[in-house]
This record gives structure tokens, C-alpha cells and sequence, in this order.
């Protein structure tokens, strides 16, 4: 009995050793990739030279237990290989030290270097079948105009078959007047002319001053696409002044550089590519930026100002071209509309998120802008929760009214959002 | 043939009306001085003959008017004064003096804080202040707000990292006004853990930068 017992421990608390151990490396290559990206992720990467150098080969560079001392005082250390270390990075400094990493923690995080390996990325099937229904319509259209010519023959031969039996019966009949004399196919042709004619004038006369679609090519290929939609920067970071101000204004070259000094290449995943198909060269996109921004990609600082007129030598604005414009007599200010009315951006322009080259969206017509004034409700101020818009304060008597059920809303039209004075002045 | 001309004619208007949509074109206006604005306003053409000082400059960088940078020395209505430190080390090391000016908040203005702070800030310094915002990946060199580094950096010194720039980030004194960049320290102080004194003190040590 006693000897089973003794075995039966021993089993046991072998057992439990494998099960602690087991669990314990499981948890240390776990808490490897955590460290990695919560500490060291944001200037290296394991397999490529980032911020700071590539960590993998890191055994192979110096002697066991280096690293440690490294890693908790980086600025401390003075031995040849440290000091070399520095003045191949000046450009990025010195690495935060990290002193509160135990060697365990250290341990780790190189484990998961080590074993790191970049996933594989997989390109998707090419889309060719993107034309497919334009040549819908053509064929619609050719088809089209094919039965309208045979039924014009069939009505020609029609009307020759019925003269010869006639003729044929003895009834006399007058030669048959050519098609592009008879009084039916002529009135025929003048209404669908004065019709196409009459939609086109007009239409056109509609148009004249609105440019709805206008897509002008701008100096630089700049997609919103890889900004607003992949890389989801707040359309706000660059057109700040959109709830300051009328303008949604156009960011100044510094504002492009907050990213554009360290993003130098463009390797995203999303397919640059003109509205006529023509692919773009991302990076060379972002040289063109350098050029105006009187960069220095290669010594990764501004150019000297030798001229003395504040801005790097060479340094101009970029001329975008300007897509939305009102007439000079309509007033329009982004902030109301922005900060007060709460609208998004996308109301009026569009999907702007997916567009690689912008154009205008929207009309811009005035029976656009009041048909939005007549729908959008207002946001009264709340007392209870003092939220909503004050400044319409007077209006509580609305707000009375909806709460004695005399009114169940209170459009933007009430409240004078359609007097000419607002946009006219 | 009169008959045959005016057809043609009339074919020809049509076919031209009907033609002239290009997408790069801006279009026909009626009344050009209705549309263009003849007063000055902001990004519209200069008019060269009138406006700009001369020819050259305004071929090269002056067509249009851009948003130029404040008139030095002046300060905005309701602005916050300047703090005099210079844009470099001396500057950096100086900056942990100043004191944020902004130290009552209601709800209503830190909520504002952290609106701004998820626009300009949270692209890369993520939502929670982590380091890890959508395009961190690509800067490099985040700084994970949250480390006891930052926890322990003075306000001021954040300050000058936000007017200047530091390291791989830009200067942000062209987006945020000056009581806007106190306002989103105020925020960041929110994400942060609280410091405890021992850890404090091994940061400050440990500040090599």
C-alpha cells in the first residue's frame, strides 16, 4: 500500500512540474509578443530595419547579457559596439530605456523575435470583368437602332405590297410619296429633333454655372481613399478649420509633413489609379510633396533658409485646384453647419472616404441646399441635459408647442432657414 | 438645299450642346463677376494685375491666397500668451518650468479635450493613448503615452513637444491653439495610470532623451 502511495506521489508531483513548466512557457511566448508590441513595436520590427535596427541576429552581435544592460540604461552605456550603435541611428536618438523590463520580460520578447516570421501576403484574383456594363448599353443601343431600321423597311414594303394589290384589284392609286417627303415621317422628325433639342438646351442651361462631377487633376495625385478610408485619419485632422471658420480649409503643406517625415514610400494596399485607369506611382506622389515642402528625404531634415523669407529654400504652397465653388453671392460657412447643425461632411460631399480623385458630389444648386434646410430639424437646447444649440433659445415657444402636441417638429424652413437674406447678401 | 443646311445645322448644335460635358473642365457661369469673387478671399486666384507685389512672385508661389502663418509677436483674440522658449534643447530642458494655465475643466470642456485629442493625436497615439493608433505602424517611434516616461514628463515639456515637434512627430501649433493644446494634456493626464512616487522617480532617472 505504502509503495503505491509513494509512486502515486511521485507521479504526481512530477505531473504537476511538467504542467507548471508547460504552462509557464506557454505564458512566456504570449507575454513575448504582448511586451513586443505594447514596448518595443512602435521603432522596431523583428525582421526589418524601422526606427531603430532589426532585432533578429540580435545573439550573433554581442555577447550573452548585454542586452540587459541595454535595454534598462541605453544612454548609460559606452562600450564600442553601444557607442557605434548611436552614431548609426543619431538621425531617430537614443531608445527610451525600459528599465522596469526584467531579464525574464527581456528573455521573452526576444524568443518572439526570433521566431518571428512576416506573414505571407496574399494577392488578390485581377477584376477585369469592370467594364462589362457599358458594352451592355452599346449593344442595347445597336440593337435598338437594328429593329427600328427593319421596322422603317417593313413599313416601306408594307405600304409597296398594298399598291400592287390594289393596282391589282383596279383601284388606282397615286405614286407613293418618298419617305422623306411624307408630311408623317417629317412631323414625326421635327418633334423628337425640337424634344432632343429642347432637353439638351435646357439641361444644359441648368447646368451652366453647377459642376457637379468636376474632377480637375491637382498637382499632386492626393487619394482619400489610402487617407480618410484605409488609414481612417479624421477628415478633421487636415480641414480643421472646418468647425472654426467658412472655410473647410485646405492644410498647409506642415500638416502633410506630421506623417510625411517618417512616411516616405507608399506601400499601402490600395491600388492608385487615375479616373482614366492610368496607375499612379505613390512615392513618386509623395516626392512631389517633398519638392514643395523644401524637404530633405535623404538627410531627413528641412532645407537651410538661405534667402531669409521664413520658409526652407525652395518651399512654395501647392496650387490645389479649387472643385466646390459657390457663386460670390451666396454665403456658405462649413462651421454652422459643421459645429452647430452637426451635419457629417460626407451629406454633402459624398463618399469622400472612396474617392481617389475628388469631384464634387453634390449639385450645389440652391433648390439642393433649401430641400436640406425644409428636411433637417433642429436641435433645440436642452435644459435638462444642457446639450442642443442655444442660440434659438427664443424659439421656446416651438418647443412648447411640441410639448403641448401642437407641433410634432419644427423644420429649419420655420425658423427663417429659407429667407433670401441668409444666403443672399 | 437650304432645307439640307438648316437640318445640318441644326444636327451639328445638337451634337455640340451634347458633347461638351468634360469632367476636368469647370463649365460655363452666366455672369463671371457673380460667380468670382472680385473682394479678396481665401484660396480664390489673386488677380495678378491688382494684387500681387510683383510679377515673379506671382508666378511662382503667390496666385492664390493661402493660409499664411500669424503676423509674429501678435496674439489672438481670446488667446493664450506665448511662452518665450526657443525651438531647440535649451528650449526643450527649459519648458518643464511652465505651469498649464488651464486647471478647472467642467465635463463639457474635457470632453471637447478628448474629441481633439481622438482628431489630431489618437491616429497615432491611439484611442487609449497606447501607441497604436491606425497609422502608428507606418511613423515608427510612437510613444505609448501610457509608459511611466510620459507619465512622470511635466505638462510643460509636453507643451513644447506639441508647439515644436519631437522626434518623428510635427508641430501642431498650426492645428491646435494654444489653450487647445493644454486642454488635450489635461486629456492625456486622464488616460494615463496614476503615478506612483517610486515609479516616477526610476523614469525620471531613466530619461535619456
Amino acid at each position: 500500500m505504502s509503495r503505491f502511495r509513494k509512486i502515486f506521489n511521485k507521479s504526481f508531483v512530477g505531473l504537476l512540474l511538467l504542467t507548471c513548466l508547460s504552462l509557464s512557457h506557454k505564458s512566456f511566448a504570449a507575454d513575448g509578443e504582448a511586451l513586443f508590441k505594447s514596448m518595443c513595436a512602435n521603432c522596431h520590427k523583428p525582421d526589418k530595419d524601422y526606427t531603430g535596427p532589426a532585432l533578429q541576429g540580435w545573439k550573433d552581435r554581442q555577447p550573452d547579457g548585454w542586452i540587459y544592460k541595454w535595454v534598462a540604461a541605453p544612454g548609460a552605456l559606452i562600450d564600442p559596439y553601444a557607442s557605434a550603435l548611436k552614431t548609426k541611428w543619431k538621425a531617430s536618438g537614443i531608445m527610451t530605456a525600459f528599465p522596469q523590463l526584467k531579464k525574464d520580460e527581456i528573455d521573452a520578447i526576444m524568443k518572439y523575435v526570433d521566431e518571428y516570421k512576416p506573414p505571407v501576403v496574399v494577392e488578390g484574383p485581377k477584376n477585369s470583368n469592370d467594364k462589362n456594363t457599358d458594352g451592355n448599353s452599346l449593344l442595347f443601343g445597336v440593337l435598338t437602332l437594328v429593329f427600328a431600321l427593319i421596322a422603317f423597311i417593313l413599313l416601306q414594303v408594307n405600304s409597296n405590297l398594298k399598291k400592287l394589290s390594289d393596282e391589282k384589284i383596279g383601284v388606282y392609286r397615286s405614286e407613293p410619296v418618298p419617305f422623306y417627303k411624307n408630311k408623317t415621317y417629317l412631323m414625326a422628325g421635327v418633334i423628337g429633333l425640337f424634344a432632343l433639342g429642347g432637353y439638351f438646351a435646357i439641361d444644359g442651361a441648368i447646368g451652366l454655372g453647377r459642376m457637379q462631377n468636376y474632377q480637375p487633376v491637382q498637382p499632386i495625385y492626393y487619394s482619400h481613399t489610402v487617407h480618410a478610408g484605409t488609414n481612417q485619419i479624421s477628415c478633421l485632422y487636415c480641414h480643421g478649420t472646418a468647425q472654426d471658420s467658412k472655410h473647410a480649409g485646405i492644410p498647409s503643406v506642415n500638416v502633410c509633413m506630421n506623417c510625411h517625415k517618417s512616411i516616405a514610400k507608399y506601400e499601402g494596399p490600395d491600388k492608385l489609379e487615375r479616373e482614366d485607369g492610368t496607375a499612379v506611382n505613390g512615392t513618386a506622389e509623395i516626392e512631389k510633396l517633398y519638392e514643395y515642402a523644401g524637404w530633405d528625404p535623404i538627410a531627413k531634415e528641412y532645407k537651410a533658409d538661405k534667402n531669409n523669407d521664413g520658409v526652407p529654400d525652395g518651399a512654395k504652397p501647392i496650387q490645389w485646384v479649387k472643385i466646390h465653388n459657390l457663386p460670390d453671392h451666396v454665403y456658405f460657412n462649413h462651421s454652422q453647419h459643421i459645429k452647430v447643425g452637426k451635419q457629417q461632411c460626407q451629406t454633402c460631399h459624398g463618399n469622400i472616404q472612396e474617392m481617389g480623385e475628388v469631384y464634387q458630389f453634390s449639385t450645389l444648386s440652391m433648390g439642393w441646399c433649401i430641400n436640406c434646410h425644409r428636411e433637417s430639424k433642429v436641435d433645440f437646447f436642452n435644459k435638462a441635459d444642457s446639450t442642443g444649440n442655444k442660440f434659438y433659445s427664443i424659439y421656446e415657444k416651438f418647443h412648447n408647442d411640441i410639448k403641448n402636441k401642437k407641433l410634432d417638429s419644427v423644420t429649419v424652413e420655420k425658423i427663417g432657414g429659407t429667407e433670401c437674406q441668409k444666403c443672399h447678401y | 438645299m437650304n432645307k439640307i443646311i438648316n437640318i445640318g445645322l441644326t444636327l451639328l448644335a445638337v451634337i455640340t450642346v451634347s458633347s461638351c460635358s468634360n469632367k476636368q473642365k469647370p463649365g460655363k457661369i452666366y455672369m463671371p463677376d457673380m460667380t468670382y469673387s472680385r473682394a479678396y478671399e481665401t484660396y480664390s486666384l489673386l488677380d495678378t494685375t491688382n494684387f500681387s507685389i510683383n510679377r515673379e512672385d506671382a508666378e511662382n508661389r503667390r496666385n492664390a491666397f493661402f493660409n499664411a502663418s500669424p503676423v509674429k509677436g501678435t496674439v489672438k483674440r481670446g488667446e493664450l500668451f506665448l511662452i518665450e522658449d526657443t525651438n531647440d534643447s535649451i528650449g526643450y530642458a527649459n519648458s518643464s518650468k511652465h505651469v498649464n494655465p488651464v486647471t478647472t475643466f467642467t465635463k463639457d470642456e474635457l470632453a471637447e479635450a478628448g474629441r481633439l485629442y481622438n482628431i489630431n493625436c489618437g491616429v497615432c497615439h491611439g484611442e487609449k493613448g497606447g501607441g497604436n493608433g491606425p497609422i502608428a505602424g507606418k511613423i515608427g517611434a510612437v510613444a505609448n503615452l501610457n509608459l511611466p516616461l510620459y507619465v512622470s514628463m511635466t505638462d510643460g515639456t509636453m507643451f513644447h513637444s506639441l508647439t515644436y515637434g519631437k522626434n518623428n512627430m510635427g508641430s501642431y501649433a498650426s492645428q491646435l491653439d494654444r489653450k487647445q493644446r493644454w486642454m488635450v494634456i489635461n486629456y492625456v493626464r486622464t488616460l494615463q495610470p496614476k503615478a506612483s512616487p517610486a515609479k516616477a522617480d526610476s523614469a525620471s532617472v531613466a530619461k535619456t532623451k
